[in-house]
């Protein structure tokens, strides 16, 4: 075969894309960028949070560049029923200031910066641009890409496929080993709700540029999922992400689910006024470390959503950071492989570890069992129903009636809502062993 | 023979806070529109058919080079883009006209979208025209090479009608969306013109005096409409009068002229009729 156009050709400028392609540009090598969409950005759905401590490594100083809306200074954690709610707020002004620990930005924004960082250090975006399948060698090493356009083949020594949930690259490579189909996939349907700023600020009791990331467990009719609320300048983001299985055995649709959220008595105050601006809706892999595909193969790497590293496990939402963090040890562990001149499976497995060695595979490992554990029917429908009841009781005020104990309180509410002791136990182990 | 394409960058998601008046525009999303994109597709057919040079200008910032590139990859010959006053159809066709004179000379022919999506008037193209000394044809759906150094042009008419234009050079002709669809650009040219640079050219405005200035704004008034005085009577009969309380209402009539002739026969006797035009008068 003649000589590659480009050492690397990434396909997809979403986070994972240009991580790689501005890794393997600053390693020097020559870079070739395609997404479909007409900028980076346009194609991209997702809640809002970027948790940044990723971009540490990659961009010195991040926060004094990257498009922020606001600084993610509460978390909440929601569990609801149809007439309650419980929350668990953390406010922690400290990440509201260097070296920050979350932000809330636009996809178009946040996208379009990290490419321009790619195409700075050299790499060449191809924009409106289909991959359509991949070119390979005689011996069956992957060897570059076929695009829609026309003589549109461009050949390159590793390709590092970054397209996102539904790659059709890394399962055409053969890195799934034959496994397809919606499970393990959730829809995720959001909605931008354009407010002023002095109200949010208000409601949600921010000031200058803090800003809330609140997860919602229990708003979903049972089908596996949960939703979010997250606030940015002058505008909030809500949605709900549902497991594909579940959607399609209930026959619900997702909008309705949303409309459900945005009218729960504890959402309606926080939303009302607002003016929709916006609703999509994208797929996310759910399934987590035990549903990832092969990560190298001879001149392929997959990197991001392509190879179902997002996190959706009930208080975490988050798939931005470990695609940013794959994305990068994608694209130097390509530099590295060409350095050496052997890009074989063998020659590029230095990328899975130094995935292991950092969050990425080291946080999925840990949470392999949370998706089961939190889109469990228990999970779902038992345990906020329970927690619910649980807070209403010892909250309540039944004098002349002496005050009942938890533990009185916690038996006769697991009693009402089918869960058993043992459930329970199991439950908490798992969680314990998850994040403990 | 030079055959420009004169494209305007938008951007189709650019919000107005209504309270403020603060313009967000999305610094990646500028692009053509598709009734633009449709004026290179024709540039780059006539400057083909006719062994000429393509040229893509634009007049606006460096978000504009993207849709320039886009332009390079499809087979412009050359882009240019101007810096300088576009703040209306004037302005931008001043703009474009010095740039393209500085650049490239006088183009032969010109082609650009209708209007601009973004609150465009249509004008540039007029203004261009006058500019260039050319002539003008507009809402073209159909541009091709005519006979004896001409373009052939179609144009949409009211009712499903087209109108075919002999148009001489040198012409500035805006296009509709619907005609033609920009090709797709080939690979290797996207790749060629992702590198290639685009060249700026900064247009000063025009010195103070000539300068058109805007020296009063206000809100849109209609004008009165002016009524004939009556004549005579009493005080109530002037008012009943003026007022049309017992004159039935008119009724609409709708004429469906053969000819244009007879259209104008009807109009005229029309305007006779409600004293509009004196009998005889023109
Ligand atoms: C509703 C919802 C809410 C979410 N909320 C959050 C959140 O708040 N925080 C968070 O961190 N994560 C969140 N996620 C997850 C997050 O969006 C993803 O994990 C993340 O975007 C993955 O990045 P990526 O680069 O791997 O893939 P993507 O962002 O999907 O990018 C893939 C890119 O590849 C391009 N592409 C695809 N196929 C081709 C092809 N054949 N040729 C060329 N280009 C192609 C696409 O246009 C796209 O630009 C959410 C997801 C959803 C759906």
């Amino acid at each position: 075969m003649s000589d590659p156009m480009f050492d690397v050709v990434v396909v997809g400028a979403g986070p994972a894309g240009s991580a790689a392609a501005l890794t393997a540009a600053r390693a020097g090598r020559s870079v070739a960028l395609v997404e479909r969409g007409p900028h980076p950005g346009s194609k991209n759905v997702y809640g809002g949070v970027v948790y940044g401590r990723v971009l540490d490594e990659l961009v010195p100083r991040w926060w004094e560049q990257m498009p922020v809306q606001r600084w993610v200074t509460r978390r909440s954690t929601m569990v609801m029923t149809d007439r309650q709610a419980l929350t668990v707020d953390v406010r922690a002004q400290a990440w509201g200031g260097p070296p920050y620990n979350g932000a809330t930005a636009l996809r178009a924004d946040l996208d379009g910066w990290l490419a321009d960082l790619a195409q700075e250090a050299g790499a060449v975006l191809v924009p409106s641009t289909v991959a359509t399948g991949l070119l390979r060698a005689a011996d069956g090493t992957v060897r570059g890409v076929r695009t829609d356009r026309p003589d549109g083949e461009l050949s390159a020594g590793v390709v590092i496929a970054c397209d996102g949930v539904n790659s059709f690259l890394a399962k055409e490579a053969g890195l799934f080993g034959g496994r397809t189909g919606a499970r393990h996939t959730s829809l995720g349907v959001k909605e931008t709700l354009a407010l002023p700023r002095e109200v949010i600020e208000e409601r949600f009791a921010l000031r200058g540029r803090d800003g809330l990331d609140m997860e919602i467990l229990g708003c979903t009719r049972g089908i596996p999922g949960g939703g979010f609320l997250y606030t940015n300048l002058d505008s909030l983001s809500v949605g709900v992400v549902v497991g594909l299985d579940g959607l399609a055995a209930c026959g619900v649709r997702p909008e309705e689910l949303l409309a459900d959220l945005k009218a729960h008595p504890s959402i309606a105050p926080l939303v009302r006024g607002a003016e929709l601006k916006e609703y999509s809706a994208h797929l996310l892999p759910e399934g987590g470390y035990d549903t990832m595909p092969e990560l190298a193969g001879d001149g392929i790497l997959v990197a991001g959503d392509a190879a179902a590293m997002c996190l959706a496990a009930g208080v975490w939402l988050e798939g931005v950071n470990f695609a940013i963090g794959a994305g990068m040890y994608a694209g130097r562990a390509a530099a590295e492989a060409l350095a050496r001149g052997d890009t074989s499976r063998s020659g590029l497995a230095g990328y899975r570890r130094l995935l292991e060695d950092s969050f990425v595979l080291a946080d999925h490992r840990k949470l392999r069992r949370a998706p089961g554990l939190v889109f469990s029917e228990r999970m779902q429908q038992r345990y906020p129903a329970l927690l619910c009841d649980l807070a209403e009781e010892f909250f309540r005020v039944d004098n002349p009636r002496p005050k009942p104990g938890l533990r009185r309180l916690l038996r006769r509410g697991a009693a009402a809502h089918g869960v058993r002791l043992h459930h329970l136990l199991s439950d908490a182990l798992t969680a314990w062993r998850s994040f403990g | 023979m030079l055959v420009a394409a004169a494209l305007r960058c938008f951007d189709p998601h650019t919000a107005v806070d209504p309270l403020t008046g603060v313009v967000r525009e999305d610094p990646h999303a500028g692009r053509a529109s598709e009734a633009d994109l449709a004026a290179l597709e024709h540039a780059l057919r006539l400057a083909e058919a006719l062994g000429g040079r393509c040229v893509a200008v634009t007049v606006g910032g460096a978000r504009a080079d993207g849709m320039l590139r886009e332009a390079l990859a499809a087979g412009a010959h050359a882009v240019l883009r101007a810096e300088g006053p576009g703040h209306d159809g004037a302005a931008t066709a001043r703009t474009l006209h010095r740039a393209l004179l500085a650049r490239h000379g006088a183009p032969d022919v010109v082609v650009c979208g209708d209007r601009s999506p973004d609150h465009g008037t249509g004008s540039t193209p007029a203004f261009l025209a006058a500019r260039l000394g050319a002539a003008q044809a507009l809402g073209l759906l159909e541009l091709s090479p005519g006979r004896q150094g001409t373009l052939h042009a179609v144009r949409r008419l009211d009712g499903g009608r087209r109108e075919r234009l002999r148009v001489p050079l040198p012409a500035v002709c805006s296009v509709e969306a619907g005609g033609v669809r920009l090709r797709r650009a080939a690979l290797p040219a996207v790749l060629a013109a992702r590198r290639a640079g685009v060249p700026v050219l900064a247009v000063a405005p025009p010195a103070g005096a000539q300068q058109v200035r805007t020296v009063a704004v206000r809100p849109y008034r209609p004008r009165p409409k002016e009524l004939p005085a009556v004549a005579g009577g009493t005080a109530r009969e002037r008012m009943l009068e003026l007022t049309g309380t017992f004159v039935p209402p008119a009724v609409a009539r709708v004429v469906r002229a053969e000819d244009p002739v007879l259209a104008v026969d009807e109009l005229l006797a029309f305007l006779r009729t409600h004293g509009y035009l004196k009998e005889g008068g023109r």
